[in-house]
């Protein structure tokens, strides 16, 4: 065979064994961020971010993961419990029905708000709401994957 | 102000280490072959043929593509590291391919592949630009109605502004010595505008519901201000007769609405006002009857309408499993090649003759890790409006890959739209970097805290300052 028809050839397929290794390199790379991802401990169905305590505990940027059913109040029974002197024994559940978040105010002293509004009765909340709980402002975000 | 310190990219440098190898061979081979065919045809001088087709604009291409990564290391952001030389590979086979072609098919800076080059550069900039800048979305998320409405503005600034093109669809927008494809942008606003409204309202489209019979309708007054919107949008794209856009803003907008709210009966629904909306616009306008008439039988028109679509196919066909190799496909007719809009429309077709099935499965591979990749950011987002806007941008470029590539395989009509980073054009390219960059810039962990929420009415303030 002439060797530049030769080389032609060569180069052809080098190209798209090239082509095939970028795929390659990609797909490991995109295997192993997926895979660290998986070893994070157990998936949670979102999170509830500390915006501010007057008071500095829970300190403000730090997060509980949410149950479906989260109870909040000062009461030790609580799955969320807030040392705040506006904040009743047992003053509100967040539930995740379905495919989407609500509150319920559970009597409470103080009231419940989201985004500033206070709450009479089963309220939808979104990802990035803000959910106040006697001085302590929470916000409701997704689950970290 | 905190201290920028810059961060290594590992990743990323090894896979654009990886993607200079193969756009050097790729050029290689192209440069081979073109030297074999002057030599076979000066009968036989021996010749060089260990050269690239074009080292300088090769040269040029992978120092931007190493240049935007030593931008993105000292910027210093956990962003993505493998949008970039995912996007850079498919510019080089585009630049590749336009190197290939007949240069005098697009005027500009001397060339076809000189301008895309320009183009290209331009395009990796605007990409590193909005990935290293961009730390905040609120000025997306804040004025959704704005961007929806530059949007449409823009589209219907086509109407006095615009060119004629020769099939009858008014694309290009000219003003002065600026022209430019608005639909290209106008996807991207329409991206972020359904981003904005969907994340806002979509516990209320979700839980609540019109019910007509068996079928649960979303709750309508939630749903109309999108609806108009699209339509809107959908309208100005039919008067302008470009179906290709209509099709990719419906698509997404359908998708969006399903990864939004997961409710497929919204999807049926969407779907089966398509089927209706297809067969009306069959029936009434003459060039989306033409189109589909041609896919399903390009021969009855062998020479006229079909002619483009006949001639992919049989590109196609003689590219075989591995492809006549670059350089080595599409025989000139008369100087030109025998597919008009080649550039533009059929570079998916062009690429199947020289690289074959083998090669295309490999292109298609690289949409494949774009969505991959805006899919892994979307479920990482920390809030709504991110997760859509990730998904609804890395979702644009698939689908529009989808529809060109199908359009030019003959599995769907054929629809005049780019094939993202591969086609030849400005706009084209700009608006895909534009997309490219926002989603490297959304992957940073801890991007910014979430923007403040918004201050309550005054009545709500009187009720709240009462209860506490």
């Amino acid at each position: 065979m002439d060797p530049a028809v030769l080389a032609i050839w060569v180069l052809r397929l080098l190209f798209l064994a090239l082509l095939y290794l970028f795929l390659w390199a990609v797909a490991r790379a995109l295997l192993r961020d997926l895979r660290a991802a998986a070893r994070e401990p157990a998936t949670e169905l979102g999170r509830l971010v500390v915006v501010a305590t007057p008071s500095g505990d829970p300190p403000p940027g730090s997060a509980f993961r949410l149950d479906a059913v989260t109870s909040i109040g000062r009461d030790v029974n609580n799955s969320i419990v807030l040392e705040d002197d506006f904040v009743s024994s047992s003053h509100a559940a967040l539930t995740y029905r379905g495919r989407a978040w609500y509150v319920e105010d559970l009597g409470s002293t103080n009231g419940t708000f989201v985004n500033g509004a206070r709450i009479d009765e089963l309220s939808p909340v979104a990802f990035g709401d803000e959910i106040q709980i006697g001085q302590v402002r929470l916000r409701l975000e997704r689950a970290r994957t | 102000m905190t201290r920028i310190r810059p961060r290594l990219r590992g990743r990323e440098l090894g896979l654009l280490v990886i993607v200079a190898l193969a756009l050097v061979a790729g050029s290689l081979s192209l440069g081979a072959a073109g030297r074999l065919r002057a030599a076979q045809l000066e009968d036989g001088t021996t010749v060089e043929l260990l050269a690239l087709a074009d080292s300088t604009q090769l040269l040029v291409f992978l120092g931007a593509l190493f240049v935007a990564h030593l931008a993105l290391v000292l910027a210093g952001r956990r962003t993505d590291q493998i949008l970039l030389p995912t996007v850079g590979l498919l510019g080089g086979i585009s630049l590749l391919l336009m190197e290939r072609l007949p240069q005098d098919l697009a005027g500009g800076l001397g060339g076809l592949a000189q301008t895309q080059l320009v183009w290209l550069v331009l395009c990796i900039a605007v990409l590193t630009t909005l990935a290293v800048a961009v730390r905040n979305d609120g000025w997306l998320r804040r004025y959704k109605y704005t961007w929806a409405a530059a949007g449409v503005a823009l589209l219907l600034l086509v109407f006095v502004f615009g060119r004629e093109e020769e099939s009858g669809a008014r694309l290009t927008l000219v003003i002065g010595p600026i022209s430019g494809q608005p639909t290209e942008l106008l996807k991207v606003m329409l991206v972020i505008f359904l981003a904005g409204y969907l994340s806002e309202n979509r516990s209320l489209l979700v839980e609540e519901s019109t019910r007509l019979g068996p079928i649960r309708l979303p709750p309508l007054p939630y749903l109309a201000p999108m609806v108009a919107m699209w339509a809107i949008a959908l309208g100005v794209v039919i008067v302008q007769r470009d179906l290709g856009a209509a099709l990719l803003f419906f698509l997404v907008f359908l998708l969006l609405l399903y990864v939004s709210t997961g409710r497929f009966s919204f999807v049926a629904l969407g779907l089966g006002a398509f089927a209706v909306g297809a067969v009306v616009l069959y029936r009434l306008f003459g060039h989306v009857q033409q189109r589909v008439d041609v896919w399903l039988d390009p021969w009855t028109d062998p020479l006229g309408a079909g002619y483009q679509v006949i001639q992919a196919l049989h590109a196609f066909a003689r590219g075989g499993l591995i492809g006549t190799g670059l350089g080595n496909g599409l025989p000139t007719v008369g100087g030109q090649p025998p597919i008009p809009a080649l550039h533009t429309d059929f570079p998916f077709a062009a690429l199947g003759e020289e690289l074959g099935l083998v090669g295309i499965l490999g292109i298609l591979g690289l949409y494949l890790v774009l969505i991959a990749r805006g899919f892994r950011i979307a479920l990482a987002a920390e809030d709504e409006f991110r997760a859509i806007l990730a998904a609804g941008l890395s979702l644009v470029i698939s689908v529009q890959a989808f529809i060109i590539a199908g359009g030019n395989l003959k599995l769907i009509p054929l629809t005049g739209i780019t094939l993202p980073f591969i086609s030849y054009g400005g706009s084209s390219l700009l608006a895909n970097a534009v997309i490219v960059g926002l989603l490297i810039a959304l992957s940073e962990r801890k991007l910014e805290p979430l923007p403040p929420i918004r201050p309550p009415g005054r009545l709500q303030r009187l009720l709240s300052r009462g209860a506490a």
